[in-house]
Formats: structure tokens, C-alpha cells, sequence
């Protein structure tokens, strides 16, 4: 043989031979099973050669009404009867019962038989083949896929004996009347749910036992309503777990809202229900309260919640609550006129305040950023001084000052966060601040000391500005250009002010305090009253609760969250604005952190302070030299950080307050 | 040897499977070898041995696994079991469930039958379906009589294992009929011959 050719020739020939006996027929379709060239015969998998047993065979004994029990082996007797026209018209319906019940080879048994299903299994693969079928046939299935993930986390899915894997708290046909699922919607639907309770009452008696007691028991139960709560509302048909975790304890609270919509509202904007939201579980949560499974009519006498034994409920918690605690209102509702006419009339009044108060500056900021831009564009404005040049400054704020303004900046803003992560616990930053924070508690305590050294500046400010007012009372003019007083020039600014937006004449010149400034300076005083004192009382709840009715909690909630988001707003807007954004002071002033300003400058805002000055010779003894280098990028950085962070609460409480539900 | 021839054996090592397996005989072939005493494709035309023929096949294979055994009394089937593997057996069971069953008449006594058909259908009937014709449970209807007395017998002796759940019926038919129930029993199912199987299917 030619050596050339016979290597390939061999090749070729052991390749096909391979090819041909081997690889070939395995890729060929589905093969046909055949024992020495005999097929399987009827009834015969052709392809397995199994048996395939038809359900009429295995309802021959089953689904004989007549004859519904057998015994077993020992001799007991054993229930064996399934409905034929309730499994037919379920959705396995079209099923044979081997394709379930697969371990089932032969009949009749020929040994004990042992109900061993793989639901699981053959729901995955079902899917698995028809997930990408473009009908909608199977979507449901995914429904079910989804269902037994949960299941699969859920303590129902774990070991009864941790020593022994094999023998789960609940397999699906625990639960499930396998033979009788019906399709979403069905009539089998509405006959599950009535038999919810003692389905899972089967192994849970306790707990049976008490709902069928319960408001939402009876529905069920005796009145075969099977719109009323069944187990699976509250705790969920496959996700269920221990009730002493939190991810359950927020779930249920969450499910109880799926009925009880109006409910669930109220409560999340009450501090019980925002600690809630967040996914925090030590305050009091629906069934807390209510009752759980045991749940009454508020009406109901023997109710927890009911007037009679309101305070005692509460007590559970707040231990020595006082009387006035029956007057809260845990669920009310500042839209709701009818039930809760002061909560609604406060809350209105607070957003007409809001919204005038930011009407009247916002357009205020708009018009002076127009005006202020031309003028800057037409050179009619002062010149910055550059570094290096030797300017005159003026001392405007003395290092007090200064330092209550800082602290008062930092405080407002450590208070705005804490505060409005409750506030806007529904949104999900609310939820990443406060874990961040470290939880409800660490934020309470966060917020009242921020609150505290808040209170304590402004008390130091207003004993020092009484001090200093007292010293002088020879000569100070409580309507004077020193005074933050109001007086009747003010008004006129303000008309010359607006004047000048329009064009109208030339920018006003104004004393030591012009009319926005003083806004500033007034807006924390109404706003410590009203903050700092509905605040105290909600800090200190026993103490309110022992004079005053417990209303005043849901109105001082109100009032608390309302004037804090206009301070809020006010604040990182206006003042914002006025101080810093403005064309003449952009991207920032430093004033308040140096508190020099060059004398330029000072001319320009402050002319008729300048005058007179310099008319009475004071002004000589107020100049100072410009601020050191260290000082001047020092305060920029301050001034900076402060705005940014300004500038970050105000686009949280834009987002939070946007999203607000309801 | 060159690496030529090598890889030429090899090719002829793959194909061998192949020709091992046309060597074996067909199942078929291997039923005919029954046809003496069981009839031509198992229907029996004398009552010495059963019909084989459309029987279940895992009941045939039940039954000659057991003849290999000894486990079930027989006259004759345990020596010709032990010819057989397993395969053979599976492939004849094939063959037989396939083959159509021709029943001859038998004589019965008309009041046998009746007392009979009550009783198939009060303790036998959940699975000796369709009045015992060939079925997961082996063939009664158009078997011959004095097989199935022999079969019953054997049963009753403790010759053969009663199949679970069984002996229950059998007692409570003895228990409700006396020594008339086994007769009226098998008379029932001997009254069946294709034509009256055929009536019976109509219903
Ligand atoms: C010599 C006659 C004879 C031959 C040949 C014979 N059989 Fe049998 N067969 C019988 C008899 C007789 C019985 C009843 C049991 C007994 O007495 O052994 C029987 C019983 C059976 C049964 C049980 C029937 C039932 O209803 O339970 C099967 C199955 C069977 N034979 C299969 C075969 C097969 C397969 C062959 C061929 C390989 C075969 N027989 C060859 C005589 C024969
Ligand atoms: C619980 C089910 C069941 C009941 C009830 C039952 N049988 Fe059976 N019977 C079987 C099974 C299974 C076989 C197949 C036996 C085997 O494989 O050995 C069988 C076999 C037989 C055989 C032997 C057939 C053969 O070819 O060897 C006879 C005869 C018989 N049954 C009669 C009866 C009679 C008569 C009744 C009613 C009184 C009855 N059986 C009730 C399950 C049952």
C-alpha cells in the first residue's frame, strides 16, 4: 500500500465509523426504545418504556365516592378519595396523577405507596422549557417560580429537627390542596381562603384558636367572608418566617396597610410609623397596639385599643404615661377635617405661611438676581478686591457673633437631617441616612443635642443682645440703625427695593440692617418659639401629657415638621441667596466668617451706614486691616462646606417633600 | 505493526457492538419457541396452559421472574424460566402484550356467572378492571378455568404469594359466598370469550 495515502485513509475510515455508529445517532432525534427489536407496547412509553398509568386507573379506587377510605398496612384506616371533578377542574387537571406522583410505578401498590411529590422540581424544569414561549400560556408558572424562592428562604422550608434534613415545618402539599388549585380568579380561590385558617391552623393552634375569636376570625370563620383577613394576608403565603424578626414584624405591618390602606397612611406619618418605614422595629407597629391575632373592633369593649383600655396599652411601652396620652390620635389624619378639624386647620395654616412666605421671597430672589445682573453688567456696582491689594476693610461682626452664627449653622443643619429623615422616612435616602446615622435611637439622641446647643446659642444671643441693649440704654434707639428692631424705613425699602428691580429708580442705600437681613435674623426667633417649643414637648411627652390633652402631640407634630421645612427652605434658598448667590457676592460671602468687610463693598451695601459713620468719626476706629491669608481661605472653606451641605438638605427635602404620599 | 493497521482495528473494535447484538435472537423469535403449549402469539387453544397472549407486561415479567426463583408453584414454567435472562424475558413480555387475544368458549353454569359478576364487582373489580380483562393486574376474563383454579388454589394454599392487598377481598368473598365463591368467581370470568368481551365494551 502507498504509505501516503494509507495514514489519512485510516484516519477517514475510523473517523466515519465513529461518526456514523456513535455520534450520529446520538444527536438524532428522540429514540424509540426497543428490547431485542421489540417496541414497548400500548401503554408504554415508547421512548422510556415505562408504564403510563392514565388517571382513570388510580380514581378507580380514588375517586370513588362510595368507598372514600381503605386501610393501610397496619390496618388503619386511611382517607383516599379525591374529588374527580374538583382535581378535572383544577389546574393540574389535565395532569396524570404519576406525573406527581412519580414514585408510583405499578397498580394497585404494590407496596405501601408514600406521597413523595417533587412540586418543586417540576415546576423549576416546566418553566425552565416554557419561560421563552411567546405566548402568555406559562406566565403565571413564573408566579409560582417566584413563590417558591420565597418559599425556599422561608422557615417553613427549614428542618423541623436540625439533625435530620429530610423532614421540613411544611412541604407545599402541606399547605396546598394539590388536588384542587385552582387558577387565579377561580372559585377554588375563595375556598382556599375560607380554609386558610385551618390549614395553617393545623399545625398552628394556638394561633387559630385566637383568630377564630378575632374580628377578623369571625368574618371568616362564621360569617364566610372570604374577603376578611386569612392568615396569608398578614404573614404572606410563602415568605413567611418567625414573627420576632424584623423583616417579618415590618412585613406584617406593611400587609395590615394592604386592607387597612387609610390606616397604614395615617400611622407612617406619625413617629410611630416613620421609625417604621425606615425598617425599624422598636416602636409600637400595628399589632402592637390592635391586638394581632386577636384583633378586636376599636369598639369592641374587650379591645385594646378601646377608650377603656387605651391607656393601658399604651403603657406597655411608655410606662408612666399619664392620662392625657388617651388623647392622642395614633392614626390622625390632617386631611381629614371632619375627625381631626384643629390638626387640619393648624396644617393648612402652616402651608399658607409656607407657601406666602417663599412666594414673597422667591420672587423677591428672581427680580433682585435680574436687577443686580444688569447693574453688575453696566458696572454699576463695587469692585472685589484682589489678593495682594492693601484694601480697607471695615469690622462688621465680632468674633461672638461669629461663632453663634457658625454654631447656629451647624446645629440647624444636623437637626434638619436628623429631623427630616423621620419626616421623609418614605423615601429611600430616608433610609440610608438613618442607617448610616445608626438607627432611630442614636438619630433621637443626635436631634435633641443639636436641638439643645440650637436653644442654648440662641438663649446666649438673646442675653447677650439684652445685655448689650441694657448697657446702652442711654443711648440705644430700639428704632435705631443699631436696632434689629422693624421700624417704618424698613417698609419704604422695601417699596424702594422693588422699585429698583423694576427700573425704576437706583438701588436703595441701606443702614447697618437692611430689611432682608433683619427677616433673617427674626425668622429663628418665631421659629425657635415655635420649633424649639413643639419640640420640647414631643421630647418630653410624660411631662406634656400631665397638663395638657394628648392632642397636642398630633398638633405640635404639625407644627414642628411644617415651620422646620420652611426654616429649611427659607434658610438654603433665600438667605442663601441674599448672602451669598447674588451676582454682586457670587459664588459666596465670607463676611459672617471674618466679619470684615472692604469698605468698597460696605460703601456700596451699606452706604447710609457708611455716612454716618464717618460723620460722627467712628468709622476711623472700625477700620481694620483686610483678614489674613489663613483667615480669608480658612472662611471660604467654611463658608464652602456649610453651603454645600446647605445646598444637600435642601435637594433631600426637595426629593422627600415632592414624594410625600397622600 | 505499522500505525496504520492500528487505527484499521480500532475502527473494526468500534463496529463490534454492533454485529454482537445482530448475533442475539429477536424477541419474536424467542416467543415462538412458547407457542407449543401457550398457542400460536400466545392465545392457548387448550386449557393444560394459560393464555400469555396482550398480557400485561410486568405481570409476565413478575411471573417468570418468579418461576426462576421457585418462588411461585408450577408444573412446568420454572424449568423453562431458568433458560431466559432478564433482557429475553423483557423483550418476549414486549412481544406477548402486543399479541391480540383469541379466546375460545368455555362451559359455564349460568347461575355461577351471575353469583359471579356480583361478586367481581363487589371485591375484585377496583383491580381486576373491566371484569378481569387483561390489564396491570395480569388476564382473568376468557383465561382458562382450570388455570385460574389452580391459580386460586395455589393462592389460597399459601403456594403462591398472595399480591398485597388481595387475600382482604378473596376472605371477605369466601366469607360472604362460602365454598361457592371461587367457582362462581372463575365460572364469571371463564363466561368471557371475545364476542361477550366485546358486548361487555359496548356498555
Ligand atoms: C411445556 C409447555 C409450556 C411451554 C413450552 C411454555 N409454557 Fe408457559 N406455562 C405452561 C404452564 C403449564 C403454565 C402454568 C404454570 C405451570 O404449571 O407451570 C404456564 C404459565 C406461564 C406463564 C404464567 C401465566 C400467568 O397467567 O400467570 C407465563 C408468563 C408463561 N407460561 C410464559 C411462557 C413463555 C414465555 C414460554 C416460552 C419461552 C412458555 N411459557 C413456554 C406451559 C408451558
Ligand atoms: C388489591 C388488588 C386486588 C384485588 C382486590 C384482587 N386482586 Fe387478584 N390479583 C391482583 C394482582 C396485582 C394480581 C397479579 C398477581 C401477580 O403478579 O402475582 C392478581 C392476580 C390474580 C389471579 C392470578 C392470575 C394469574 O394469571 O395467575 C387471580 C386468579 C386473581 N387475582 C383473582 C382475584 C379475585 C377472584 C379477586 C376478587 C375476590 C381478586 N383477585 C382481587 C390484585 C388484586
Amino acid at each position: 500500500m502507498n504509505k501516503k495515502i494509507a495514514g489519512p485513509l485510516a484516519w477517514f475510515f475510523l473517523g466515519a465509523t465513529l461518526l456514523f455508529l456513535y455520534i450520529l445517532p446520538a444527536h438524532s432525534a428522540v429514540e424509540v426504545m426497543t428490547v431485542l427489536g421489540e417496541e414497548a407496547p400500548p401503554g408504554f412509553d415508547p421512548v422510556t418504556g415505562k408504564r403510563v398509568i392514565p388517571t382513570v386507573r388510580c380514581l378507580k379506587c380514588h375517586g370513588d365516592e362510595s368507598e372514600q377510605t381503605d386501610v393501610d398496612d397496619d390496618g388503619n384506616e386511611i382517607e383516599i378519595y379525591i374529588p374527580p371533578h374538583k382535581f378535572e377542574d383544577s389546574v393540574h387537571g389535565k395532569r396524570r396523577c404519576a406525573e406527581c406522583h412519580a414514585n408510583i410505578t405499578r397498580v394497585p401498590h404494590r407496596q405501601e405507596p408514600e406521597v413523595v411529590v417533587g412540586c418543586i422540581e417540576c415546576h423549576r424544569q416546566t418553566w425552565d422549557a416554557n419561560k421563552d414561549k411567546p405566548d402568555n400560556e406559562f406566565k403565571r408558572l413564573g408566579v409560582v417560580i417566584e413563590q417558591i424562592e420565597k418559599y425556599q428562604d422561608s422557615v417553613h422550608a427549614r428542618p423541623e429537627d436540625e439533625d435530620d434534613p429530610s423532614v421540613l415545618n411544611a412541604g407545599c402539599y402541606d399547605c396546598h390542596d394539590a388536588h384542587n388549585i385552582g387558577t387565579l380568579g377561580s372559585h377554588q380561590r375563595d375556598e382556599h381562603r375560607l380554609e386558610n385558617p385551618e390549614v395553617c391552623g393545623e399545625c398552628h393552634r394556638k394561633q387559630r384558636n385566637k383568630y377564630k375569636k378575632s374580628v377578623h376570625g369571625k368574618a371568616v370563620m362564621e360569617d364566610g367572608d372570604s374577603e376578611a383577613a386569612v392568615c396569608s394576608d398578614c404573614h404572606t403565603m410563602h415568605e413567611i418566617d418567625s414573627p420576632e424578626g424584623d423583616k417579618v414584624m415590618l412585613q406584617i405591618t406593611t400587609n395590615c396597610g394592604n386592607c387597612h390602606e387609610e390606616s397604614r397612611q395615617t400611622y407612617r406619618s406619625s413617629y410611630h410609623g416613620q421609625v417604621n418605614k425606615l425598617g425599624y422595629t422598636h416602636t409600637a407597629k400595628c399589632y402592637d397596639c390592635h391586638g394581632g391575632h386577636n384583633v378586636l373592633a376599636i369598639k369592641d369593649p374587650a379591645s385594646a385599643v378601646h377608650e377603656e383600655n387605651r391607656l393601658e396599652t399604651c403603657r406597655q411601652c411608655h410606662e408612666d404615661a399619664p392620662e392625657g396620652f388617651i388623647g392622642f390620635h395614633p392614626h390622625g389624619n390632617a386631611n381629614d377635617f371632619e375627625k381631626y378639624p384643629v390638626m387640619w386647620i393648624t396644617a393648612k395654616f402652616m402651608q399658607a405661611l409656607i407657601i406666602g412666605i417663599l412666594a414673597f421671597f422667591w420672587v423677591h430672589v428672581m427680580l433682585w438676581f435680574y436687577r443686580e445682573y444688569q447693574d453688575r453688567k453696566a458696572g454699576k456696582s463695587f469692585a472685589h478686591p484682589k489678593p495682594g491689594d492693601d484694601t480697607v476693610y471695615i469690622r462688621r461682626f465680632t468674633a461672638t457673633w461669629r461663632w453663634i452664627h457658625l454654631l447656629f449653622a451647624v446645629s440647624t443643619m444636623i437637626l434638619v437631617l436628623s429631623g427630616t429623615t423621620l419626616l421623609f422616612s418614605h423615601t429611600a435616602w430616608a433610609s440610608f441616612v438613618m442607617d448610616m446615622l445608626g438607627g432611630p435611637k442614636v438619630e433621637a439622641i443626635l436631634h435633641r443635642t443639636a436641638a439643645t446647643i440650637w436653644l442654648s446659642v440662641f438663649l446666649v444671643h438673646f442675653f447677650i443682645a439684652m445685655t448689650n441693649i441694657v448697657r446702652n440704654r442711654k443711648t440705644f434707639r430700639w428704632f435705631g440703625p443699631s436696632s434689629m428692631v422693624p421700624n417704618l424705613q424698613d417698609l419704604r425699602d422695601v417699596g424702594a427695593m422693588f422699585s429698583w428691580f423694576f427700573g425704576r429708580r437706583e438701588r436703595p442705600s441701606f443702614d447697618r440692617f437692611s430689611y432682608w437681613q433683619k427677616f433673617d435674623y427674626w425668622a429663628p426667633f418665631w421659629g425657635a418659639a415655635v420649633i424649639g417649643f413643639s419640640g420640647l414637648m414631643l421630647f418630653i411627652p410624660t411631662l406634656t401629657a400631665s397638663f395638657l390633652p394628648g392632642w397636642v402631640f398630633n398638633i405640635a407634630t404639625i407644627v414642628h415638621a411644617e415651620e422646620a421645612l420652611l426654616a429649611t427652605m427659607f434658610l438654603f434658598t433665600v438667605h442663601f441667596f441674599n448672602s451669598h448667590f447674588r451676582p454682586d457676592r457670587f459664588p459666596m460671602s465670607t463676611i459672617m466668617f471674618t466679619g470684615a468687610v472692604p469698605l468698597e463693598e460696605f460703601k456700596f451695601e451699606h452706604r447710609l451706614e457708611y455716612e454716618r459713620l464717618k460723620e460722627s468719626g467712628e468709622l476711623e476706629k472700625m477700620l481694620v486691616k483686610p483678614p489674613s491669608r489663613t483667615m480669608e481661605k480658612g472662611s471660604q472653606a467654611l463658608a464652602a462646606v456649610l453651603i454645600f451641605a446647605g445646598l444637600g438638605l435642601l435637594t433631600l427635602v426637595f426629593i422627600g417633600y415632592m414624594t410625600m404620599p397622600g | 505493526m505499522s500505525r496504520e493497521r492500528h487505527i484499521i482495528i480500532l475502527a473494526l473494535l468500534a463496529l463490534l457492538p454492533i454485529t454482537a447484538l445482530a448475533e442475539s435472537p429477536t424477541a419474536a423469535a424467542l416467543s415462538y419457541t412458547c407457542a407449543g403449549c401457550h398457542g400460536t402469539d400466545g392465545s392457548s387453544v387448550g386449557p393444560s396452559s394459560p393464555s400469555i397472549a396482550g398480557m400485561d407486561p410486568e405481570i409476565f415479567i413478575d411471573a417468570m421472574q418468579d418461576y426462576k426463583v421457585d418462588k411461585r408453584n408450577a408444573t412446568i414454567m420454572n424449568r423453562i424460566a431458568k433458560a431466559y435472562s432478564d433482557e429475553q424475558i423483557k423483550g418476549m413480555a414486549w412481544y406477548f402484550a402486543k399479541q391480540k387475544l383469541e379466546l375460545l368458549p368455555q362451559s359455564t353454569d349460568t347461575q355461577l356467572v351471575e353469583l359471579g359478576t356480583t361478586l367481581h364487582d363487589k371485591y375484585c373489580e377496583k383491580c381486576h378492571e373491566e371484569g378481569g380483562r387483561s390489564g396491570d393486574t395480569g388476564t382473568l376474563a376468557g383465561q382458562w378455568m382450570p388455570y385460574l383454579d389452580y391459580a386460586m388454589e395455589d393462592f389460597i394454599a399459601g403456594r403462591r404469594d398472595y399480591p398485597r392487598k388481595m387475600k382482604r377481598k378473596v376472605d371477605a368473598a369466601i366469607k360472604a359466598e362460602g365454598e361457592q365463591a371461587m367457582p362462581a368467581l372463575i365460572h364469571y370470568y371463564g363466561s368471557q370469550h371475545n364476542s361477550a368481551q366485546k358486548e361487555a365494551s359496548h356498555e
